[in-house]
């Protein structure tokens, strides 16, 4: 009955939804206060039936119920506790279903922030959401469902695929997918201006932490992404250039530019038309890469969906959205009026370049993923567009980006002083050169590597100059240092801790080109050097886990004859799905990590495996943790939440 | 500076970047795609030997022969056409006798391959589309095989 | 119970419509949120000063702009309500949110099945009929009681229900190590895994009949397979012989001589035969009406999961197959478009197989 439950309340919540998209904008329309009144009530209702149905999936996975196709598809009774519940967003459908709530979430929270918003606008804010959300209902409901049953329930599942049983990739796909979904509302509130025909600074500050939240999840998600591929795939790269990986980075591009506009028009009152263009941008692309990864059109190894029914629908979802967003964007951005003017040296104006690199950039990863389906579908010929294309378009426009991140820091608004900055910033420069300098002489290695720790290092201290520059100064003791830190907005903070985190991962990524591979048979008793460590190789053992058998070779790490870490690398086999994975073992020492994949077991009782020693790549992960920190910080500065803080003191009378 | 002026600097600015793109773009085309060809196509094309491409198949059934230290030896085929390949290193998990597989290297004489990274399919559902296109252009594929979602 | 719980949803559903329209509102007005903003500006203009984000020169530009703009929203539209709107949209919900959500879960929910989770089901809570989960119970059982006969009887029986002989053959290898050999299990043990293998007679099943027979000459179906693996092999003679030696001792006015009788003019006009099926009822009795349910239910399920999810060619054919043996030729010809459909490369496999069954196109 739990399931049935869950089933009428997705279908209540599809309902809700149509209803949601017609009232309201019935309301806005009529500039009737009632209809608009409608939304807020309808989309929390619609997230707390949302709620319901993926609660009963859940319940569905967890109690093992093999009634359920999809239980059966994507379970199996002797999984762990937190696969199976990973399980129901491991599987299409059941993604899908999170997809949707988050969406209704989203929906939910605007709803219940939105009392210090302009009623219309907030009407058609949901309004928009709303036909986001009918869409993926219908679709689920439709090709995707669920909750469909078996009339002869068996008594075990094929369980889930063996390489998704991770703990990455347990929280990879609802961290993207909040991501995604979170620029869902940047979107509804970009068509909702469109629609109420104005748009103003205060638009910009509802939009911005929805951008900010979208952003900040998306670039874990991503980051998480590429760490679960990293020890998963066993291949020891973090970035493959996959097409899957290129649809979650063109939305994070854009939206890192929709983020950068949004504090110019919060500010300035300046990009209006372009800040809508990228919200649209953003969320168009969210849902472009749902499509590519949902409809399997993709040479990926993510590709586990491969329905064509399901491709065609979400591609008319894609179109219709774009599209009509697009259309709505030409009928409507003329009557929108301009805002605030600056001089091209401020710092408007070096968020204006920063949006020009960045959507070139997001317009090369499209070229680069889209270009080979395209060419398919034109002239049957196949191409592979790889690593060796992106490095060399990607990779030039974003040494720019580097290179000016620090100065925009530094300018002014609307007028700013070039010579000033640069001159502000000759202690970031000295210190990148130095840096390029000592790990030349230490490393040695390949000129990029040299080259990339050098932006690196200007970038790290060139993002701390300006706030360091507003809390010391001659003669200012460490207290007062320290209350001025304090006293800077958060914002400032967050803007460093973002702009620096960028640097680490980029510390990290140029910190690839000294590490050591080895491809080596091994054996058990033997020391093998790898960079100044060497592994000792233990006997080869069974270990069985609950619904896998694996075979570990467990190795103890020595520095200097003495041992100061284990790792055990494994085959795993998995019994349900007859299939066999590599666990990789690896530790992490500093920052760097050991890295060590098993592959064949040979015939003379040795196992094929490579070894790594990869220094400071944890710098890579660590660097978008800051960056989500950065993103954090400043949506934690109240002061840039006018609505909901002013309201209290200046609205005396009670909500209601 | 007028608003027009700045205005045109913004367009010039935009333009720049653009093209500096494009160029970029034309340039990595030219130079860093890789083709992709089924055994009877690589045959049809008589691709030159010293082409970097792609190759993707089935490993034909008891053609992996194991040479010195981790070089191995096997025949893709599309069941019409075979191709000898040719590899050292480590080869992927699922790499296996009557599976799909992708290789990447340079083609060193007719129908002899000389791969640096081999691709195997991931797991048991998923076919390379490219294998999978390739095959059913030679009519040796129904939907009914791809396991989709056992 | 269930309806009321999907009754009290739906309420839920729509009164969130229709509180809002039934409502009197006092909201933050428009007016209020931009004269908030425009304060916030300021203050963020003094801040950036401040910091030296903007000289004070462009400070009081930049506040003159603010100070423009809230003037210009001085001239909006106040909102209102009709009443006649209201009326329209609370009809709408009351009638469009049940129609639809009760129509489309109509189409897609299964109301009356019941929740099952795993252990329950094991711990033999749900359903009484859930087959699968007794089965996983003796198994269980027996993989700790590998040596206990009356289970693996049991089981056996419920397999034999279920249609499984591959399942049937591997209990009875079980009997057969635990309580020995004897006539009758034996020829159980052979004839389930004739039926495993499609209807040939393979070596291991061969010689669970020659076995059966030194036990006990009366049982004379084990001669009928020995026979039919003679045919299978290629050696008609031979098979001919043991037919023939069958009817010639056969009871007066046993029916199953007649399709003896049609092997043997079978053989004797086309030589040496390839794989047949074993004939349906020779020495066997008729299938009771419980056997017959099995094996209708066992087709039905498979109907069921291809439609549902597809399958192999293999396993269509086995459809077709199974509705052209239960004589239901209409069912068996949809079943054959469907597999066409499903697998449009195989349209020579479907051809024969068509033919053979006499299904027509």
């Amino acid at each position: 009955m739990i399931t049935e439950i869950g089933h009428y309340a997705l279908v209540l919540a599809c309902a809700l939804s149509v209803t949601q998209a017609l009232v309201p904008l019935w309301g806005v329309w009529r500039k009737d206060e009632a209809l608009m009144a409608t939304a807020q009530p309808v989309a929390v209702m619609q997230f707390i039936f949302t709620a319901v149905a993926f609660a009963a999936l859940t319940h569905a996975f967890v109690s093992s119920d093999f009634s359920l196709l999809n239980v059966v598809q994507n379970s199996h009774s002797q999984k762990p506790l937190i696969y199976k519940i990973s399980g129901v967003w491991g599987n299409h459908e059941g993604s899908m279903l999170l997809w949707v709530l988050i969406l209704a979430l989203f929906g939910a929270l605007v709803a219940v922030g939105s009392r210090a918003m302009p009623r219309d606008l907030s009407a058609a804010v949901l309004a928009v959401q709303a036909w986001v959300s009918a869409a993926f209902f219908i679709f689920i409901l439709l090709t995707s469902n669920p909750f469909l049953r078996m009339a002869q329930p068996p008594i075990e599942g094929q369980d889930l695929n063996p390489i998704l049983q991770d703990p990455g990739l347990a929280i990879h796909p609802p961290l993207l997918y909040l991501g995604y979904v979170g620029f869902s509302i940047t979107f509804s509130f970009a068509a909702a201006a469109l629609i109420v025909g104005r748009i103003d600074a205060s638009w910009a500050r509802y939009v911005r932490p929805w951008s900010l939240i979208a952003w900040i999840f998306l670039t874990l998600g991503i980051a998480m992404g590429s760490y679960w591929a990293y020890y998963t795939l066993g291949w020891g790269g973090f970035w493959f250039w996959d097409p899957v990986e290129n649809a979650s980075l063109m939305p994070w591009l854009a939206g890192t530019a929709l983020l950068h506009t949004a504090a110019v028009m919060e500010k300035r009152d300046a990009l209006k038309i372009w800040t809508i263009f990228l919200a649209i941008l953003a969320f168009s692309l969210s849902l472009l890469g749902t499509f590519l990864v949902r409809s399997g059109v993709l040479t990926s190894v993510h590709s586990f969906a491969n329905d064509p029914a399901r491709g065609v629908f979400i591609l008319a979802i894609l179109v219709f959205f774009i599209g009509g967003s697009l259309a709505l964007f030409a009928w409507r951005a003329s009557s929108l009026r301009q805002g605030g003017i600056f001089a091209p040296v401020s710092r408007e104006g070096a968020l204006v370049i920063n949006n020009l690199l960045l959507t070139t950039c997001c317009a090369t990863v499209f070229v680069g993923t889209l270009y080979p389906l395209a060419l398919e579908a034109f002239t049957g010929d196949k191409i592979s567009v790889g690593a060796p294309f992106f490095n060399l378009t990607f990779g030039p426009l974003f040494v720019p980006l580097i290179l000016l991140m620090p100065v925009g820091q530094m300018l002014a608004w609307k007028r700013g002083d070039l010579l000033g900055a640069a001159q502000r910033l000759v202690v970031a420069a000295s210190v990148g050169l130095a840096a390029a300098l000592i790990f030349s002489a230490l490393q040695g290695g390949p000129v990029l590597s040299v080259l990339g720790v050098a932006f690196a290092a200007y970038l790290i201290i060139g993002s701390f100059v300006e706030v360091w520059g507003r809390i010391t100064g001659p003669g200012v003791s460490l207290s007062v240092a320290w209350m001025r830190a304090i006293g800077l907005p958060r914002s400032a903070w967050g803007t460093a801790f973002a702009h620096a985190g960028l640097g680490v991962s980029l510390f990290g990524i140029a910190a690839i080109g000294w590490g050591v591979e080895v491809v080596h048979a091994l054996r058990s008793g033997e020391l093998v050097p790898l960079g100044r460590y060497e592994l000792s190789i233990g006997a080869l053992e069974r270990r069985n886990g609950p619904n896998y058998d694996a075979s570990v070779v467990p190795i103890d790490i020595r520095e200097g004859g003495r041992v100061i870490a284990h790792i055990d690398p494994a085959r795993r086999f998995y019994r349900a799905r007859q299939m066999p994975t590599t666990e990789a073992g690896i530790v992490t020492l500093g920052l760097g990590q050991i890295y060590v994949s098993l592959s064949e077991l040979n015939a003379d009782g040795s196992i094929d495996a490579r070894l790594y020693w990869k220094p400071y790549v944890a710098l890579i992960w660590l660097g978008a943790l800051f960056m989500a920190l950065g993103g954090a910080l400043s949506l934690s500065d109240r002061r840039l939440r006018i609505g909901v803080a002013r309201r209290a003191q200046t609205v005396a009378q009670p909500a209601e | 500076m007028t608003r027009k002026g700045r205005r045109l600097t913004l367009i010039a600015m935009a333009l720049g970047v653009l093209g500096i793109a494009v160029a970029l773009v034309a340039v990595a085309m030219r130079d860093t795609i890789v083709f992709f060809y089924g055994p009877t196509e690589l045959a049809e094309k008589s691709v030159a030997p010293g082409t970097r491409l792609r190759i993707g198949g089935l490993v034909k059934m008891d053609s992996i022969t194991r040479g010195e230290g981790r070089s191995v030896t096997f025949v893709v085929t599309d069941n019409n056409r075979d191709v000898a390949v040719s590899y050292t290193g480590q080869l992927p998990d699922l790499f296996r006798e009557g599976q799909g597989v992708v290789a990447e290297g340079v083609l060193i004489g007719p129908a002899q391959f000389r791969a640096d990274t081999v691709l195997a399919k991931h797991d048991e559902t998923y076919m390379p589309r490219e294998v999978a296109d390739s095959l059913k252009k030679q009519g040796m594929w129904q939907p009914g095989d791809a396991p989709v979602k056992k | 119970m269930i309806w009321v719980v999907f009754a009290l949803m739906t309420g839920f559903a729509v009164f969130s419509v229709l509180w809002p329209l039934s409502r009197q509102r006092r909201d933050v007005t428009r007016r209020e949120i931009e004269t908030n903003l425009y304060h916030a500006e300021i203050a963020g203009i003094e801040r950036d000063v401040e910091r030296g984000l903007m000289t004070s020169a462009d400070a009081a530009a930049a506040k003159a702009e603010s100070a423009r703009r809230l003037l210009a929203q001085a001239d909006q539209v106040p909102a209102v309500t009709s009443r006649f709107s209201v009326k329209l949209a609370a009809l709408l919900a009351i009638c469009v949110i049940p129609a639809l959500s009760l129509g489309l879960y109509s189409y897609l929910g299964a109301p009356d099945y019941i929740d099952m989770p795993l252990q329950a089901r094991m711990e033999g809570k749900g359903d009484d009929l859930d087959i699968a989960a007794a089965i996983a119970r003796i198994e269980q059982h027996l993989a700790r009681e590998p040596d206990d006969a009356r289970g693996w009887e049991v089981l056996a029986s419920v397999y034999r229900q279920l249609g499984k002989p591959a399942s049937v053959a591997r209990a009875y290898r079980q009997l057969l190590r635990i309580e020995g050999p004897s006539a009758q299990r034996l020829f159980v043990l052979g004839e389930a895994l004739v039926y495993a293998n499609d209807g040939r007679v393979d070596a291991e099943a061969l010689q669970s009949f020659e076995k059966a027979l030194a036990a006990d000459a009366s049982i004379i179906d084990a001669q009928y397979y020995i026979g039919l693996a003679a045919q299978q092999r290629g050696e008609p003679q031979k098979a001919m012989a043991i037919f023939t030696k069958m009817i010639a001792e056969a009871p007066p006015g046993a029916q199953w001589v007649d399709v003896l009788r049609e092997r043997i003019a079978q053989m004797g006009g086309t030589g040496p035969a390839s794989a047949a099926a074993p004939a349906p009822s020779a020495g066997m009795p008729a299938p009771s009406p419980e056997q017959d349910a099995a094996i209708r239910g066992m087709v039905l399920r498979l109907a069921e999961r291809l439609s549902a999810q597809g399958g192999s060619a293999e396993e269509w054919s086995r459809l077709v197959r199974s509705y052209a043996v239960l004589k239901d030729i209409d069912k068996a010809r949809a079943a054959l478009e469907a597999a066409r459909k499903q697998h449009q490369g195989e349209g020579a496999l479907f051809d024969a197989l068509a033919k053979e069954l006499g299904l027509g196109g």
